[in-house]
């Protein structure tokens, strides 16, 4: 059985969303910063199982600082949404929590991973340490660049909406 | 003609679609994707696929997607998409090539991303090195306070060990000791003042002082500095300086002391020179122009605007040792007092330096010269006054209240081995004598004096200058023809009496 699903990639500018997908999709990872406008969609085949197999389309949405500011068409027949933050930089998780209020009264009952991205340039006491900021909300620490739970990330996402 | 031009140029910019409920395409102007008709939608793009929920939906309902990016038949475009519902049946799509719009958009959106993230960046780096300087300064302020304690308690130890009986290798070692401690010392009161200036806790206080007294014990005390080292020590000290005036003579003499010292430090031959003038006053403040000029190494010029900054020595030949703070300090001082200063050298030739500070003028504070008793009409317009005392703090305390007296010259001998050369040269009117000496005392002293074969000279009346008073030292002092005694402590009015009774 092969069923498709739209997941959504939020958070703010370069926290690494297009990065994630790309790792995800190609297996490869650039350096160089190409602000996404509007939205790129892109469409990989995850296998859950022999006989299950999601495709999964992603959106992934042109970053923005404000999240009640993303353009609403986008949002439209999503199962699932992947919100990314930049460990590196505190601007992209201060409004963590709120945010997470947000997306949850507005797109109620749609599953959602929250995700701490450039894990590679953070150590882990870094992390211990802010755990009381976005520990609790964060279900992965990846890296797009290191290769770090990225699939992980996708494939976990993808049996939760097929289950 | 015009058609076949235009038909030429002409790209295409829109593409209507219309699709069945189940996302078959029965109608398509083939404009980005073509020969698509009767094929299911969702094999032109993804972005197709993930909106076929919304097909069987109600009619007349419209949506817009803006800014998608797809890759059609031979090209990539960025357009916007609209579906409209008419019947449940039917669904038109439009697509709309927006690309260059878009394009200008992405270069926009591009700048304004990167500045973005490169200030928060920035901000976090500066938090990041302000958090670090702060844990560095309050470390150091904690340690360089921890190691005072004991250090203090080493300085006073060799000071009590110096008055027990030690043989002279013993003392040479001790002075080493002293020397190496109050070295020390000297670094950590370096290091303990820049780190309060940069937390911001150094205050300055606000004193009434006396400068031209100030100035004096002042140029006495680096004389002796500069002199020990071979080095002249001229000065020339404006005479319309203000006599009173209100500030922090501490941080001033530290400011001052500082830069004398490094030009003793970095002068091997020659002279140092102190200037110190009025520049004007006003509104009740005078600011006041110094001047410290040395002929010493030199700094090159593309160093010259280093020396201010904290840990920096330009010579690195760790020849002359130091925290290399000394210079911070006092440009840190400096500009806590609202004053400037400003440095210039020749390399090999010498370096001045330049300063203003502005005091308040104390008009209340009456010259505070003592008046002894009526003071007869005295002889000479100023007395030559000769101190035999190797305690600094004695040196220090005669020679200011001389120095407010301005009727005195003060020499000072430390060791007694020149004394009597240094009174064959000098005739002092007045000797004064401290009776605990290193390897002598001021009795024995005083009897060589009265011994000698110069009339004029022998009968030079001599003051001692002693703690030591009981019975058994009086009389002893008054058998080696001591004319007077001064007890320590003593106090400016029996001092300046006592003298007094002896001037002709
Ligand atoms: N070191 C490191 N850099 C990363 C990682 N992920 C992304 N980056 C870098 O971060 C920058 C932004 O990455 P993008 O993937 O373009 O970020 P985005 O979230 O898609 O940004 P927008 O499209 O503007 O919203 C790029 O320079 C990436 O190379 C990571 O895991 N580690
Ligand atoms: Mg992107």
């Amino acid at each position: 059985m092969n069923i498709s699903k739209k997941i959504v990639l939020l958070g703010h500018f370069g926290v690494g969303k297009s990065s994630l997908i790309r790792r995800f999709v190609e297996d490869t990872f650039t350096d160089n910063y190409k602000v996404t406008i509007g939205v790129h969609i892109l469409k990989k085949e995850v296998v859950i199982s022999p006989k299950e197999t999601v495709s999964l389309i992603i959106w992934d949405l042109e970053g923005n600082d404000d999240i009640t500011n993303t353009r609403a068409s986008y949002m439209l027949g999503t199962s699932g949404m992947i919100y990314v933050f930049d460990l590196t930089r505190p601007a992209t998780y201060e409004q963590l929590e709120s945010d997470l209020n947000f997306i949850k009264t507005n797109y109620p009952n749609i599953p959602i991973k929250v995700v701490g991205n450039k894990k590679d340039l953070v150590t882990k006491d870094f992390i211990k340490q802010n755990s009381d900021v976005f520990g609790s909300f964060t279900d992965f620490y990846t890296s797009a660049k290191a290769n770090t739970k990225v699939n992980d990330l996708f494939s976990t996402l993808a049996k939760q909406l097929i289950s | 003609m015009l058609a076949k031009h235009k038909l030429a140029h002409e790209k295409a910019i829109i593409q209507y679609l219309i699709v069945d409920k189940k996302s078959i395409i029965l109608e398509s102007d083939d404009a980005f994707f073509s020969n698509v008709t009767k094929q299911s939608i969702t094999s032109l793009h993804p972005f197709f696929e993930s909106i076929t929920t919304l097909l069987d939906l109600e009619e007349n309902q419209e949506y817009l997607f803006s800014c998608i990016h797809l890759e059609t038949d031979n090209r990539n475009i960025i357009a916007d998409i609209t579906l409209k519902t008419f019947s449940k049946e039917h669904a038109l799509l439009i697509i709309q090539d927006l690309t260059t719009h878009y394009d200008n958009y992405q270069l926009t959106a591009q700048k304004r991303n990167e500045s973005v993230i490169d200030s928060q960046i920035l901000e976090l780096k500066n938090k990041y090195l302000i958090e670090k300087e702060e844990f560095k300064n309050t470390f150091i302020a904690n340690f360089s306070h921890e190691i005072r304690e004991p250090l203090s308690g080493i300085i006073t130890f060799v000071d009590i060990l110096g008055k027990t009986n030690l043989d002279s290798e013993q003392k040479d070692y001790l002075n080493i000791i002293n020397t190496s401690s109050n070295h020390l010392k000297h670094m950590i009161e370096d290091i303990l003042d820049i780190s309060k200036i940069e937390v911001g806790k150094l205050n300055l206080i606000e004193d009434s002082f006396n400068l031209s007294e100030f100035l004096e014990e002042f140029v006495f005390t680096y004389k002796i500095k500069a002199e020990e080292k071979g080095l002249t020590f001229l000065n020339t000290i404006g005479e319309k300086l203000p006599p009173q005036i209100i500030g922090d003579p501490y941080r001033l003499k530290q400011i001052l002391g500082n830069l004398i010292d490094n030009a003793i430090k970095y002068t091997t031959k020659g002279s140092i020179t102190l200037n110190v003038s009025l520049n004007q006053v006003r509104a009740n403040k005078a600011s006041i122009h110094f001047q410290i000029i040395d002929t010493g190494i030199g700094i090159e010029k593309e160093n010259l605007d280093k020396v201010f900054t904290s840990f920096t020595q330009v010579d690195t030949t760790q020849r002359n040792k130091g925290t290399g703070l000394g210079l911070a300090i006092v440009k840190n001082l400096v500009s806590l007092m609202d004053g400037n200063i400003s440095i210039d050298s020749e390399f090999n030739e010498g370096t001045s330096f330049a300063l203003n500070l502005s005091f308040k003028l104390d008009t209340k504070t009456k010259d505070k010269k003592v008046e002894v008793a009526t003071v007869e009409k005295l002889g000479k317009d100023k007395y030559h006054i000769l101190l035999v005392e190797n305690s600094e703090i004695t040196q220090l305390s005669v020679l200011k209240i001389l120095a407010a007296q301005g009727k005195f010259y003060l020499d000072i001998v430390t060791n007694p081995d020149t004394l009597i050369e240094t009174i064959q040269n000098q005739k002092p009117d007045i000797i004064l004598m401290d009776i605990n000496l290193p390897n002598t005392t001021g009795d024995q002293l005083a009897i060589e004096i009265r011994q000698l074969p110069e009339k004029e000279l022998k009968k030079i009346p001599i003051l001692a200058l002693t703690g030591k008073v009981f019975p058994e030292d009086l009389k002893r002092y008054k058998k080696a023809k001591i004319n007077d005694v001064i007890s320590k402590p003593f106090d400016e009015k029996s001092l300046l009496k006592t003298i007094h009774k002896y001037l002709k």
